[in-house]
């Protein structure tokens, strides 16, 4: 019955081509540019650890040394908050970092040409908290020493992809031997530095030892604060000087109520100690809520997509007013139709079955649409220009999206149809 | 033309005009609010800024060897540098700066009067003044009008990290903060001592113009880490002709260095405001597709003379109805509907621009762009009626006789 139903569908879509071809093209745009908007929406809005997002904490303290923070609480820390939070014996791992940037060369290259790579200094807890994915050797250990680890793009940048650990960069003047190399790795969104509209940037190009970063004065590249004069970076330790972010990997999630009692005692001894004017305000973030606080959504995108959502009621809208005027042309036949013997429910299956045909064609081409359309949205709007991805959930959801907005936009004439007496049309 | 008959005729047929109707509606709500968004990036990108953005070239670029991090060599590159640069026919002066005009966040910092370290409490944009750190000709390049006192000159000259109290000049907005009510030449700031004040321009556009706080002083800063800024001011029209240059001019001085930007202010303007004409750009393609679609959509509707109403209309026709009564008659049933549709239009067009201001900043709909929004529907709905309802009207009158 079913394939019998296939077929006059398909005989119908034949009868009057421009006909559905015009509803198939005004369905696959509306749901296409609704695909398009998902897609940047799921991936902004993804989780992008989800195995232990929850473990994952972001520390953001209110110690700022005088009574004008620039707000409370600063996700941005002090060397020596940062070190405190390092020490923490109840959780699994911490990580404390700050972004810079930085020229390198293969030293062996007979080119003095340098590459500019993105640099994270980090502690070395980073690679293990952020499940970093190794092709070649392995992380550091200490936070001090002249060694790197390698992103897959600036490998192949280097060396054009390979083993390459061992080799010795030069980055300003200074050696350091690469102990580890990474697999290509896409965090969307950047959610260990969600900040300073970094949150979809690319992984970093260089992790280089935190210790190590500062001793050699890089440039801090995010955010950084002072209520001292501080002139360059290695002797900022003791300083108010705010610049790192700390992220903390938990046993469980709620073990968070000790790390947030640590802080909390740590700040009151700053208090008691005369060193913190504020209120104690210490707040803790898992990467779910941190990417929430940040706000990564872009707006641009949410408010185009309300745009796309009324366009697609109205494409439906438009797909529906078609196909009654369809209805009204086969009249003859649905009557025809039940006067040999078809019952009502067999007309409406036959007419669920077109239209669902009709969803899982135009599906097809709302899904290339889609691509299309995306490819455009993030030619307009830059900053989104790492996000162009079409992901399983949004190819999912744009064949349920078609094959509902098809029948959706059918409703009304199967039901006129069904409404139909055997001997109106026939007389 | 009986209106009564007309309204009738639609009610028969509620579902396909109701569809009708709110297509009209949210594609009105859908090109109003689209071109306020339109108009509303256009008058940012057209703000006066105070500054030749079209005289004005900036060349941004990093050093990539470690000789930089000596403070004396990364100056003299520096002097060496802006001198070849002010050699090239067609520039009339260069600076190094730490940061540019038009941005939001950069360098910035408090600054309130010595005897008065409350004032941040006051007003908290105070916290976030931008620092221009460059040389004497930056009110040159910038083209800056003083409202009070003078300029920067070489005298004025600070080395970095000087411990010496250092001569600064501010803009209004800062002096109306720190000194309301009285001249703020000679006043000692935890930045400077303040020897002239020029009149606003715009440094931060996410800002009220009120609050264009900058100081600047005559202290550049050479240092590796940071990015390094030289900002060009050009005679007339021969921007083009300096860009092409300078590139070689800077690596000829010292090569180990990445220039990675170079443009024009007025370039530097327009990709600040890139997304914004990016969303403005999405908006309008979706305009474009939504009254195709609703064109398509009145043709449908106004199809159905041929296909409902043959019979009614042959006996029209019989009864001595013109071709041209005929067309008047499909015309008005068009117009009555997208009148109604206007209406509802209207409260689509408030929904859809409250809905969207939770999300971007939209200024409110007014009677001009309404009127605007009605004028376009109007003509993609007449036109899309014209041809069914010539068609309508070549119904011959013998179709009357013919049906039962």
């Amino acid at each position: 019955m079913f394939s019998y139903y296939l077929k006059l569908s398909f005989i119908n879509f034949k009868r009057s081509p421009s006909l559905y071809a015009l509803v198939l093209l005004t369905l696959s745009v509306g749901i296409g540019l609704v695909c398009a908007n998902f897609a940047l929406i799921s991936v902004m809005s993804g989780d992008p650890i989800p195995e232990k997002s929850d473990r994952l904490i972001h520390v953001s303290m209110n110690t700022w040394a005088t009574e004008t923070p620039h707000e409370e609480p600063l996700h941005i820390l002090r060397y020596r908050d940062a070190m405190h939070i390092e020490k923490a014996d109840m959780v699994k791992s911490t990580v404390t970092f700050f972004a810079s940037g930085i020229y390198v060369r293969d030293s062996e290259s007979e080119s003095l040409a340098r590459i500019n790579a993105s640099v994270r200094a980090t502690t070395a807890g980073f690679f293990d908290l952020t499940n970093a994915p190794f092709a070649y050797g392995t992380g550091f250990t200490e936070n001090t020493g002249k060694v790197l680890v390698i992103g897959d793009e600036l490998n192949q940048q280097l060396f054009g992809g390979g083993n390459n650990v061992g080799k010795v960069l030069e980055l300003a003047g200074e050696l350091f031997t690469i102990v580890g190399i990474l697999e290509p790795w896409h965090l969307r969104p950047l959610f260990y530095h969600a900040t300073e509209n970094m949150a979809f940037n690319n992984t970093d190009d260089i992790f280089a030892p935190l210790e190590t970063a500062i001793d050699l004065n890089w440039a801090v590249h995010a955010r950084s604060s002072a209520s001292d004069s501080v002139r360059t970076l290695d002797e900022s330790r003791d300083k108010n000087y705010f610049y790192l972010q700390s992220w903390v990997e938990l046993h469980k999630a709620s073990d968070r109520k000790f790390l947030q009692q640590y802080l909390d005692n740590y700040s009151q001894s700053l208090k008691d100690a005369g060193e913190h004017p504020l209120d104690i305000r210490n707040e803790l973030h898992d990467v779910n809520e941190w990417l929430l606080k940040q706000e990564v959504v872009d707006e641009r995108v949410l408010a185009f997509s309300i745009a796309t959502g009324l366009f697609l009621v109205v494409c439906i809208f438009n797909a529906s007013s078609l196909l009654l005027s369809r209805f009204h042309a086969a009249k003859f036949e649905v009557g025809l139709r039940r006067a040999v013997g078809a019952s009502k429910s067999q007309i409406l299956t036959q007419g669920l079955i077109e239209s669902s045909l009709l969803g899982v064609v135009a599906s097809v081409v709302a899904i290339g649409l889609s691509g299309l359309f995306l490819i455009f949205s993030t030619e307009m709007l830059p900053n989104l220009a790492n996000l162009a991805v079409l992901n399983g959930e949004t190819l999912i959801a744009g064949v349920i999206l078609s094959i509902v907005t098809a029948n959706l936009a059918s409703l009304y004439s199967i039901y006129r149809a069904n409404r139909y007496t055997i001997s109106a049309e026939l007389k | 033309m009986n209106i009564k008959a007309l309204i009738k005729s639609l009610f028969l047929r509620k579902f396909s005009t109701g569809l009708l109707l709110l297509q009209l509606a949210l594609t009105l709500g859908l090109i109003i609010n689209s071109t306020i968004l339109a108009l509303d990036t256009k008058a940012k990108l057209e703000k006066d800024t105070g500054m030749p953005l079209d005289e004005m070239l900036v060349v941004v670029s990093s050093s990539t060897s470690g000789a930089f991090k000596e403070l004396s060599y990364a100056a003299s590159i520096a002097e060496e540098d802006l001198a070849k640069i002010e050699q090239i026919p067609g520039v009339i002066a260069a600076a190094t700066s730490v940061q540019l005009p038009i941005q939001t966040g950069g360098w910035n910092g408090n600054v309130n009067d010595v005897d008065d370290q409350d004032a941040v409490l006051r007003d908290r944009y105070l916290k976030f003044v931008a620092k221009f750190h460059s040389n004497e000709k930056l009110a040159q390049i910038f083209d800056l009008d003083l409202a009070e006192g003078r300029y920067l000159t070489e005298a004025d000259r600070t080395p970095l990290f000087s411990e010496e109290e250092m001569n600064i000049v501010i803009t209004e907005s800062l002096k109306n903060a720190l000194y309301p009510s009285e001249s703020a030449i000679g006043k000692l700031t935890n930045a400077g001592r303040i020897v002239g004040v020029v009149k606003d321009f715009v440094i931060n556009p996410g800002l009220a113009d009120d609050k264009q706080y900058a100081v600047f002083t005559n202290m550049p800063v050479t240092l590796a880490e940071f990015v390094q800024h030289y900002i060009i001011r050009v005679e007339p029209s021969q921007l083009n002709q300096v860009k092409a240059q300078i590139r070689d001019v800077i690596l000829g001085v010292q090569p180990e260095r990445d220039i990675f930007g170079l443009f024009s202010m007025r370039e530097h303007m327009d990709s600040f405001y890139a997304n914004d004409q990016g969303l403005v750009s999405l908006f309008i393609g979706l305009c474009i597709l939504m009254v195709v679609i609703t064109a398509i959509s009145s043709y449908a509707y106004a199809q159905f003379h041929i296909t409902q109403q043959t019979k009614l209309i042959g006996i029209r026709r019989a009864l001595g109805a013109t071709k041209k009564d005929i067309v008047m008659y499909v015309l008005t049933e068009n117009w009555l509907v997208y009148a109604l549709g206007c209406l509802i239009g209207i409260g689509a067009t408030i929904g859809f621009n409250v809905m969207l201001s939770q999300y971007i900043e939209l200024s409110k709909p007014d009677f001009v762009l309404a009127a605007m929004g009605v004028g376009i529907l109007f003509v993609a709905s007449t036109l899309a009626t014209w041809l069914p309802a010539k068609k309508t009207s070549n119904i011959p009158p013998v179709i009357a006789t013919k049906t039962v």
